[in-house]
């Protein structure tokens, strides 16, 4: 698996990876959508926040998202044709 | 002026397998300029729709010719949408770099959607320079040429994972790819 943009946070990068890719092929793929990696997400989100904020990148995010919302802000109130 | 880019072919390769195979992309021997992915945000909407926020960081490439003292690194930042509709199987990618975008803008989507036993990718690009000095559809045309290179890296990459997986899921097993071991 690739590393994390936060050195410090490939270990925690890699254990939440592991758990999403065996969720995403036995759970989401077959029609369970209940989220099964949350705690190690929580985690590891927070540790490459910090990472970002080190680096600068969390405002050059911001603004990207500011200047034109990518993708389109979803409504859920949206047709749902499923 | 703005340069487009367009592509469609098929994986001989379950809609499952290849919308996999899009998050164990990288590593592989043909993105040696990918240095780190990270999830931002993750979750499942109301619709059952598993929507993605990654960051990629990649080594970028400047032409001999552009004036080398106006990138002081050629780090790329690239932010990826993505979208996963299992029920429809459909998943919509959409990549864009943060940094340097005065230089050069590219945006992609990618559209996977099952074909059969097979799956269909279309890949849509757009590459916009707002750069001065007369070099910004010089710096599209190289935008354009290196896109075209690059996707096709890109799809070797997703070859090289995807046969991976096929080995490796003998018998419905958790492919070794995605196990500790080979971490790192």
């Amino acid at each position: 698996m690739s590393s994390s943009v936060g050195a410090d946070c490939t270990k925690l990068k890699i254990k939440y990876d592991n758990c999403f890719n065996k969720w995403y092929s036995e759970k989401f793929l077959k029609g369970d959508t209940t989220p099964e990696c949350d705690e190690l997400f929580k985690d590891y989100r927070a540790c490459v926040l910090v990472a970002l904020k080190d680096k600068g990148i969390d405002k050059l995010l911001n603004e990207s998202r500011q200047e034109t919302p990518f993708p389109p802000e979803e409504k859920s109130n949206k047709d749902s044709s499923a | 002026m703005v340069k487009f880019y367009q592509h469609t072919f098929q994986y001989d390769h379950s809609w499952q397998n290849v919308t996999l195979a899009f998050w164990l992309r990288y590593p592989n021997p043909f993105a040696s300029h990918v240095l780190a992915v990270d999830v931002l945000d993750r979750y499942v909407d109301d619709r059952g729709v598993l929507k993605t926020t990654r960051l990629v960081l990649k080594k970028g490439k400047v032409p001999k010719w552009f004036p080398q003292a106006l990138v002081k690194n050629s780090e790329a930042f690239v932010i990826e949408e993505s979208e996963v509709d299992p029920q429809a199987m459909t998943m919509v990618t959409r990549t864009k770099n943060l940094n340097h975008v005065r230089i050069m803008q590219v945006e992609e989507t990618q559209t996977f959607t099952r074909h059969g036993d097979w799956t269909s990718c279309k890949t849509e690009a757009r590459i916009i320079s707002r750069f001065g000095w007369g070099l910004a559809g010089r710096i599209e045309g190289f935008g354009q040429s290196s896109f075209a290179a690059n996707a096709s890296k890109a799809r070797k990459g997703m070859r090289h994972i995807l046969q991976l997986l096929r080995e490796k899921q003998v018998g419905g097993r958790i492919p070794a790819l995605m196990s500790p071991s080979l971490d790192v």
